[in-house]
């Protein structure tokens, strides 16, 4: 690639970036305030029986600055976030940021391994139907994939736990105190997030309407005029972009599954933090994964802009 | 051998089936045409007349449904004849019901290896084909210079990039392009219509075809651009005698471009000879239908004189109901209550009515 096409890519970063940042202050505005006329506070729920006196409580309260007003909290919330601190969780006593960064690699690596297990069923029956037609096999493929995309993704995961293992002992159970990472224990959620998200289908039909629609055109007819590989005139705007679209759209899907498989494989990811500090009432720990959770869905945009335009001569003009 | 035609077409016949009326389609049915080696052959007609489908057919390019191939396609190149379509019947079931065809499978996949075996040296290498609307015929994600090179290195000797490249830069003067060397590297979207086709032109021609099959190849463009692309093709034609099979329904273009001309009705072939007999409208004797198309032509007098033009009356053939009689039967203007009944009940011949001329019409049968 030669240095005059960086440009294009290094505008459209500098764009997204803008973009997130926005979003970001935006996203946190949103939850801050409904957290904020949310009933109850983590002293309602965590403290309650622990800590005696109601005196005590308020003490507590006033230590944490829950009694300044909402937008003062919500300014020093985003001083802080700023530079980097997101402040400590209620429940544990340990700092946000760093908890981020464990629970964040976890949901990446299950979020990215899903979506390949989806891609890796999905890509071959779109290529096939829209290939071959339809054929007496890519009526039962699709079919499979419609039945697959419909199943629970809890259902799905307790079958799984259940016999590999229970039944079999294939895989280690995981437990909440295992703090490394293994691929053997990853493979089970990956594998269940991945058919069990309920995009199979979509992904199918869009990739196959697309592949489809870009075979007719003109310039593909010329490719066979001219006797030159039609996979290779169609790759770029049949396959490529569309993946990648699909790849950046299916991302808040695959983020929601994981809330589940997180909590059926006791999977230490964000979703099963999300779910735990939304139960305590953690603000600190829910306001950084709601971070967390739209800069993942905004790297999935910025992925599908970067390939569009280093794809798309056009898009660099645009 | 020497000469023997460069193609020769016997009895082509090209019908797409129609799951929801239960009939063939018959866009192209029955065609019989030859191109001698150097000559430019025009084929005229109205939109639907199977014109294109024809020409699809040589390159083996008919896609999509189930489209069934049937007659001859003969290719002479490097001093054999090859038919183009041969092995093709086998991947093609029709199922009928006295008489009614009931259900036609295609092995889509099958046929189309076969296809690509038959046509793997010929595509683009041995006949190469330029469509119309340009712009969209080019790809829009690769540079105009590297689609030049990749025909190149796929159907020449050369196979080093740098040489390919300054091959392509050739061809992109040849054909008029100024500054080649720039425009190497740009775009389609980058080029206007009139540029796109010329870079189409030069992607045809720089692999040295024995045949250029040109599907409309000023359709699409505005009218300015179309008279230099005419010009062009007329250029080439003297420098280089390509032999051409020239689709258009503009007979100025192929009035200008063609030594013999095809007229095609209804998916068949009407009349046939030199251009000179067939498109000059003083000439009397030929098929109703062309005399027709000429007469709908726009010429001095109706600008002049402010004389409506003459339309023809009807629509084009529906091609799915081909009549018993002449297929121009209900459109025609000089059935004569002599022949009356022939035209009403059976489909005349391609006659011969003056040397190297022939018409399909009741007219010239005594």
């Amino acid at each position: 690639m030669r240095l005059s096409g960086l440009r294009p890519i290094a505008l459209v970063l500098t764009r997204e970036v803008m973009i997130t940042v926005l979003l970001l202050l935006g996203v946190s505005f949103v939850v801050f305030v409904i957290l904020y006329l949310a009933p109850g506070d983590p002293f309602s729920m965590l403290v309650e029986g622990q800590v005696q006196s109601e005196e005590a409580r308020a003490g507590a309260r006033e230590a944490l600055g829950f009694s300044q007003s909402w937008y003062s909290q919500y300014f020093s919330w985003v001083t802080q976030m700023l530079q980097g601190d997101f402040g400590t969780s209620i429940r544990t006593g340990l700092p946000v940021a760093s908890e981020l960064v464990f629970v964040g690699f976890n949901t990446l690596i299950l979020t990215i391994g899903s979506m390949l297990v989806t891609l890796l069923i999905a890509v071959p029956i779109a290529l096939y139907s829209s290939v071959r037609g339809t054929t007496a096999l890519s009526w039962p493929l699709t079919m499979f994939a419609y039945v697959v995309s419909a199943l629970p993704v809890f259902w799905l995961g307790y079958i799984v736990i259940y016999i590999f293992m229970h039944r079999f002992g294939l895989f280690p159970l995981m437990t909440s105190s295992s703090r490394g990472f293994s691929w053997l224990y990853a493979l089970l959620p990956i594998v269940v997030l991945g058919v069990g998200n309920g995009t199979i289908s979509e992904v199918i039909r869009s990739l196959r309407d697309e592949m489809g629609r870009v075979m007719s055109e003109d310039y593909i007819r010329t490719a066979r005029a001219k006797g030159a590989s039609v996979w290779k005139h169609s790759f770029k705007e049949g396959f490529l972009i569309p993946v990648t679209e699909i790849i950046a759209a299916k991302i808040p899907f695959i983020l929601g599954g994981a809330v589940i498989v997180e909590q059926v494989f006791n999977w230490p990811g964000m979703g099963r933090m999300a779910w735990q500090a939304a139960q305590d009432r953690d603000f600190p720990v829910i306001m950084g994964i709601a971070m967390l959770a739209a800069v993942f869905v905004r790297m999935g945009s910025m992925f599908q802009r970067v390939v569009y335009v280093m794809v798309n001569p056009r898009a660099s003009k645009e | 051998m020497k000469n023997a035609p460069l193609l020769k077409i016997e009895d082509l016949r090209t019908y797409f089936y129609s799951r929801s009326k239960q009939a063939f389609i018959r866009s192209v049915d029955g065609v019989n045409l030859e191109i001698r080696r150097g000559e430019t052959l025009g084929v005229v007609g109205e939109s639907g007349s199977g014109k294109s489908i024809t020409a699809l057919s040589v390159l083996g390019l008919i896609s999509g449904g189930p489209g069934v191939i049937a007659g001859k396609i003969l290719f002479g190149s490097n001093g054999e004849q090859k038919d183009l379509l041969d092995g093709l019947e086998g991947y093609v079931k029709i199922g009928r019901e006295q008489n009614r065809i009931m259900q036609v499978s295609k092995d889509v996949l099958g046929w189309e290896r076969r296809s690509d075996e038959v046509m793997r040296t010929i595509r683009g290498g041995e006949i190469a084909m330029i469509f119309q609307n340009p712009k969209a015929s080019l790809n829009p994600f690769t540079p105009v210079g590297k689609q030049i090179t990749e025909a190149i290195r796929l159907h020449t000797k050369i196979t080093d990039a740098q040489e390919a490249a300054e091959r392509a830069i050739y061809w992109l003067k040849r054909v008029k392009i100024d500054s080649p060397a720039l425009r190497f590297d740009n775009y389609p979207f980058g080029l206007s219509g009139g540029m796109c086709q010329r870079a189409m032109i030069a992607m045809a021609l720089a692999c040295e075809p024995a045949l250029l099959i040109a599907d409309e190849p000023t359709t699409g463009l505005d009218a300015t651009i179309q008279s230099k692309i005419v010009d062009l093709l007329a250029e080439l034609k003297s420098e280089l005698g390509t032999t051409t099979m020239l689709i258009s329904h503009d007979i100025s273009v192929i009035s200008r471009l063609s030594d013999s001309v095809v007229v095609m009705y209804g998916g068949t072939v009407v009349e046939y000879g030199p251009v000179r007999d067939i498109l000059t409208a003083s000439i009397s004797s030929k098929h109703p239908y062309t005399s027709a198309l000429l007469a709908s032509i726009p010429g001095e007098e109706h600008v002049r004189d402010k004389v409506a033009l003459q339309a023809i009356e009807g629509d084009v053939l529906d091609t799915i109901n081909i009549p018993a009689g002449c297929r121009f039967y209900a459109r025609c203007n000089r059935v004569t209550p002599k022949i009356r009944e022939n035209c009403e009940r059976r489909e005349p011949d391609l006659r011969e009515i003056a040397p190297g001329h022939r018409a399909r019409c009741w007219l010239y049968f005594d």
